[in-house]
């Protein structure tokens, strides 16, 4: 046998495989996917068609639910709250959390391990605890129901992750890279945001995604630190499901939580195309 | 030579300067995010040990008399405490390496490079982002044993009809099920872009050497991967120990309990029952045990990764 | 110049309201002279309603008060209330509380006195307090102190299914039924009724779940049967035969539910009943329009649900009270404004108004003696009526006690763990009695 026919071979068999891994994964994902299909279901049903029995699959859909929440002027505001809130600390998190993810993972500092430690650590505080004295601190400097507020108690959660997040995809980085840069005369800032920033980005952007999320969907201190103004979206939900005069309306809670669902999807393809292209990117430079 | 001098003197002067300024470089990383979270953590932090150690006023919020250990005692005395805490244990014992274990397998079958790729990780992100109060009430909705499609289904093969949220240990299954479909998805991205970050070089050279699938995967991919493993880990641990807000949605703590997890507890003491002061202890007694367990995991994550 | 603008502005303004008032039949007499804007803080469940109906009736009336309702999600509006009332300058004028809070937030001096003297000025010669059944009214008193209106009164009512009652051949609930005669028909209501072979309609569903609402069920029982949750010297009362005896009619309750039933609350009962599976159900009246009247909600119809108090024991029938009240922030510095609008939400009229506009039930004997004008409501009230003085008499309603709220949690707890059968009815009582006697003192 020839090399290039082993070769071939090789591929083929490879390629079966990675057919195989693909479809293995597409399979997870549907898995993953079906109470949300579900949910979407449920969304365009009236509220007497949702907890039938046996379960109905086949129902004349009504937008009904999306026309009356879409309709509310306060959803709407509390969706511009909720995306203010998420970039807002999904940003500040990102920007704050990796520098100091870099510096545990590649700076000598001393000292700078233990701070680190304790900023992880802080995170063992049940969030429960903090949300009231956050509340009365906010209230004495006049800052409740502000956006600033609502971000910068986020960050207390999401720059601890990020920062570990970061650490580690720093840590599997070449350590040539950012010495070679700095012998060509790069300061360390311009080694850390001209050479890691761009090859880490897979790292980053799924670190900020993830950070978004956290942010999207929080619940208690928006409850706590907000009443009108700066409102988010899951208050709203936690509104629709506590109704305590006519029950929980299905239909409003799966049609609001689908236009919640919808913004993140989106942003997330965008970014996912735009990752890969940093990805190519970062490879040839490297 | 009193030029000489000088310019010695200069260069003495300026070298401290070009140290101090490398310094300052450095300590520039890590201050921002430590001074933000002083900024905002300490007072609420101080404020939970104080009253937890207090008599508390609810008329002004605050502590007004120093009671020692009195609230530790009734929080320590109360069977509920211990029973949340044994049931803290089993739900983490189970969920997190379970979901350690299915998220960077799955990152592995959908990392193969296709076209579907993206849109595949993007899906994969959906069962973050729904609120907690939707999805353990579409879960609720799926499981019940009346109008759910999961026992539906269960039926036209013969089988139950499961009491999910009625038996105990199906309720802990429930309340794990739907904790690794929510948040399995958050170790698939992390590992997907741990997987695309891996340099490509080590692997063109481990093919050339004619290395198989298994061992490129075991002596390669693995090895480089330890340090994103171990942080995932960290990060899933520090998450799923504060979980709650699923249980609430799902399984209401029940039944009779069963999947009542110490930060349930901690939230209904103090939203529910309004008692700050025994509320505070519990997340104390919380901060203690998890600073104690992360400080291992993390000394754990630094062995490992020093020896790959 | 500007300042002649703004007066003759505010000149016009209480002009247009004086003619308002004077076209109008009533002799609220308080007409404002400047706008005052209130704020208001309510259960999210009807935040709405209140903003978009009754308020915008209410301004027709007094134009010149500008009212922002903001809903907070039930789960954590007591905390929040707390948050905002114990604060030195809260934001809120109005509290809207529910049935067992009016004690907590009155402990903490957050309430205002409704008929302390400075209020008094600021109260209609006719607003006719004696009119307001006793129930009601008694959920925002405290120590002999009146801090609230009731705004929407609820109570724990039992809804049956007339199509089923008649396919198992039972006859219908009449409040001359007793416990144990609905335990004897149970076992009939539980049927097949398309004749697969296979159970698809039970006799029962309501609270079963680990949740701070289950233990009105119990406690109903209870009561009717000459229980008492707290003694005299605010001791707890339950834990002796009767209190064991009830849990275990509760959990009894489990045998004729569906399947799943334990994990049952408001919402999984509710929906139960709506598609035609339960022949009863213990559930609050207000849900009576969703699950009998509305198309786009329920299968069923008027004329098929029933509604009536719940079985009656050894003393006779049995309700449970749940009132949302209006009460004034004690710290407010627009306490006139703010009666002014809880005393027309509150009144004849604006009851009248509400009952038949937005369906909210009354708790004026004078409301609910008149006809109202949808005809499904006329049976609703007649048993309301009735729950108002059965509760009465039987002090039926949740703890009153600055700490309510940690015993009903406690409660929550204990009724859970004796219906998922972790522990014997007895235990449950015991641990409950020792630890809500620790909690009280």
């Amino acid at each position: 046998m020839s090399a290039i026919a082993q070769n071939v071979t090789h591929k083929r068999k490879s390629r079966l495989g990675a057919r195989l891994r693909i479809s293995a994964g597409v399979i997870a994902c549907f898995l993953f996917l079906f109470p949300l299909i579900w949910m979407v279901l449920t969304s365009f049903k009236e509220q007497r068609d949702i907890f039938t029995m046996p379960p109905t699959l086949f129902f004349t859909p009504t937008l009904e639910s999306y026309v009356t929440y879409l309709q509310r002027p306060d959803i709407w505001k509390r969706l511009v709250n909720t995306v203010i809130v998420a970039v807002g600390s999904g940003v500040l998190s990102i920007v704050a959390g990796a520098m100091a993810g870099y510096a545990l993972a590649r700076i000598r500092l001393r000292g700078a391990g233990t701070i680190g430690l304790l900023i992880v650590l802080s995170r063992g505080v049940p969030p429960i605890a903090l949300a009231v004295p956050m509340f009365l601190v906010a209230r004495k400097l006049g800052l409740t129901d502000k956006h600033i507020t609502l971000i910068l108690a986020y960050c207390t959660f999401l720059i601890p992750y990020v920062m570990w997040l970061m650490r580690g995809f720093f840590l599997s980085l070449p350590r040539e890279l950012e010495e070679s840069a700095m012998i060509d005369g790069c300061s360390r800032f311009g080694a850390f945001f001209k050479i890691i920033v761009p090859i880490s980005l897979p790292g980053l952007l799924s670190t900020m995604i993830f950070s978004m999320i956290l942010a999207w969907e929080e619940l208690l201190f928006a409850l706590v630190l907000t009443n009108r103004n700066a409102s988010t979206i899951p208050v709203a939900i936690q509104g629709i499901a506590g109704d305590t005069i006519n029950g929980a309306n299905w239909a409003a809670l799966t049609a609001v939580g689908t236009i919640t669902v919808l913004p993140v999807i989106v942003f997330a393809m965008l970014v996912q195309k735009w990752l890969v292209q940093g990805l190519a990117d970062g490879a040839t430079k490297g | 030579m009193v030029d000489e001098r000088l310019t010695r003197a200069s260069a003495s002067h300026s070298r401290f300067a070009r140290k101090f300024a490398d310094l300052l470089s450095r300590w520039a990383f890590m201050v921002p995010a430590a001074v933000l979270l002083l900024a905002v953590l300490a007072y609420p932090i101080f404020y939970t040990i104080e009253i937890s150690f207090s008599r508390f006023d609810l008329a002004t919020f605050s502590a007004v008399e120093w009671v020692g250990w009195e609230n530790y005692a009734h929080v320590l005395d109360d069977y509920r405490f211990w029973e949340s805490m044994k049931v803290t244990v089993v739900y983490l014992v189970f969920a997190l390496p379970l979901q350690i274990v299915l998220g960077f397998g799955i990152a592995f079958l959908i990392n193969a490079e296709w076209r579907g790729r993206n849109v595949v990780r993007a899906l994969f992100i959906i069962p973050m982002v729904v609120a907690p109060v939707v999805a353990g009430g579409l879960w609720r909705m799926i499981l019940d044993p009346l109008w759910g499609m999961v026992n539906y289904v269960l039926g036209l093969v013969g089988l139950g009809p499961l009491d999910w949220f009625g038996d105990p240990t199906l309720a802990m299954a429930a309340l794990i099920i739907i904790d690794t479909w929510r948040w399995t998805p958050f170790v698939i991205l992390t590992a997907t872009a741990a997987l695309l970050a891996l340099p490509r070089d080590v692997f063109e050279a481990a093919e050339i050497d004619g290395a198989n699938w298994w061992s490129k995967l075991w002596s390669i991919t693995l090895p480089l991967l330890v340090p994103i493993i171990a942080a995932t880990f960290v990060v899933r641990w520090l998450g799923a120990v504060k979980m709650f807000d699923i249980a609430l949605a799902a399984t209401y703590g029940g039944p009779g309990g069963a999947t009542n997890v110490i930060n349930l507890f901690i939230y209904e003491e103090a939203f529910r029952s309004l008692r700050f002061a025994e509320s505070a202890a519990m997340a104390v007694i919380i901060l203690v045990v998890t600073m104690v367990l992360t400080a291992l995991f993390l000394r754990g994550s630094r062995l490992l990764e020093e020896r790959y | 110049m500007k300042h002649t603008m703004k007066n003759s502005i505010s000149r016009r303004a209480l002009l247009a309201a004086a003619t308002i008032a004077a076209a109008l039949p009533t002799s609220f007499a308080l007409a404002q002279n400047e706008p005052v804007e209130i704020h208001v803080m309510a259960n999210e469940a009807f935040s709405n309603v209140i903003q978009s109906s009754e308020v915008v009736e209410f301004n027709k009336h007094y134009p010149n008060i500008k009212v922002t309702v903001d809903g907070v999600p039930y789960v954590e509006l007591l905390a929040k209330m707390m948050l905002d009332a114990t604060s030195p300058t809260p934001v809120y004028d109005v509290l809207i509380v529910d049935d067992p809070w009016t004690p907590q937030l009155a402990e903490v001096g957050a309430l205002q006195d409704l008929k302390s003297a400075e209020m008094a000025g600021f109260t209609a010669a006719d607003f006719d307090w004696a009119d307001f059944n006793a129930a009601p009214l008694a959920a925002s008193e405290w120590k002999g102190v009146q801090y609230g209106v009731p705004l929407r009164s609820n109570m724990l009512m039992m809804f049956y299914n007339r199509t089923l009652y008649q396919k198992a051949g039972v006859p219908e609930p009449t409040p001359a039924l007793t416990w144990a005669e609905y335990l004897e028909q149970a076992p009939k209501l539980v049927q097949d009724t398309n004749g697969d072979g296979k159970v698809d309609a039970w006799a029962i569903d309501t609270y079963f779940v680990r949740e701070p609402l289950t233990p009105t069920i119990w406690q109903t029982i209870m009561n009717s049967n000459g229980g008492k949750l707290i003694d005299a010297d605010g001791k707890p009362a339950f834990n002796n035969e009767i209190g064991v005896a009830a849990l275990e009619t509760h959990k009894k309750l489990l045998d004729f539910a569906p399947p799943g039933a334990l994990a049952h609350g408001f919402t999984e009962s509710l929906q139960a009943f709506r598609q035609g599976t339960v022949a009863a159900m213990f559930q609050w009246g207000s849900v009576y329009r969703s699950s009998a009247v509305d198309p786009k909600t329920t299968t069923l119809t008027p004329e098929q649900v029933g509604i009536q108090v719940l079985p009656a024991g050894s003393v006779g029938p049995g309700a449970h009270r749940g009132i949302w009240s209006g009460a004034v922030s004690a710290k407010s510095e627009k306490k006139e404004a703010a009666w002014t609008f809880l005393q027309w939400l509150s009144s004849k009229q604006g009851e009248t108004w509400r009952t038949n506009n937005l369906g909210t039930f009354p708790a004026r004997k004078s409301t609910l003696a008149a006809k109202p004008e949808s005809e499904w409501l006329a049976p609703v009230f007649t048993s309301l009526q009735l729950a108002y003085d059965v509760a009465a008499k039987g002090e039926m309603w949740r703890i009153r006690n600055p700490r309510s709220d940690a015993a009903q949690q406690i409660l929550a707890d204990e009724v859970g763990r004796a219906m998922a059968g972790r522990a014997t009815a007895a235990e449950a009582l015991q641990t409950a009695a020792e630890k809500i006697e620790k909690v009280l003192n």
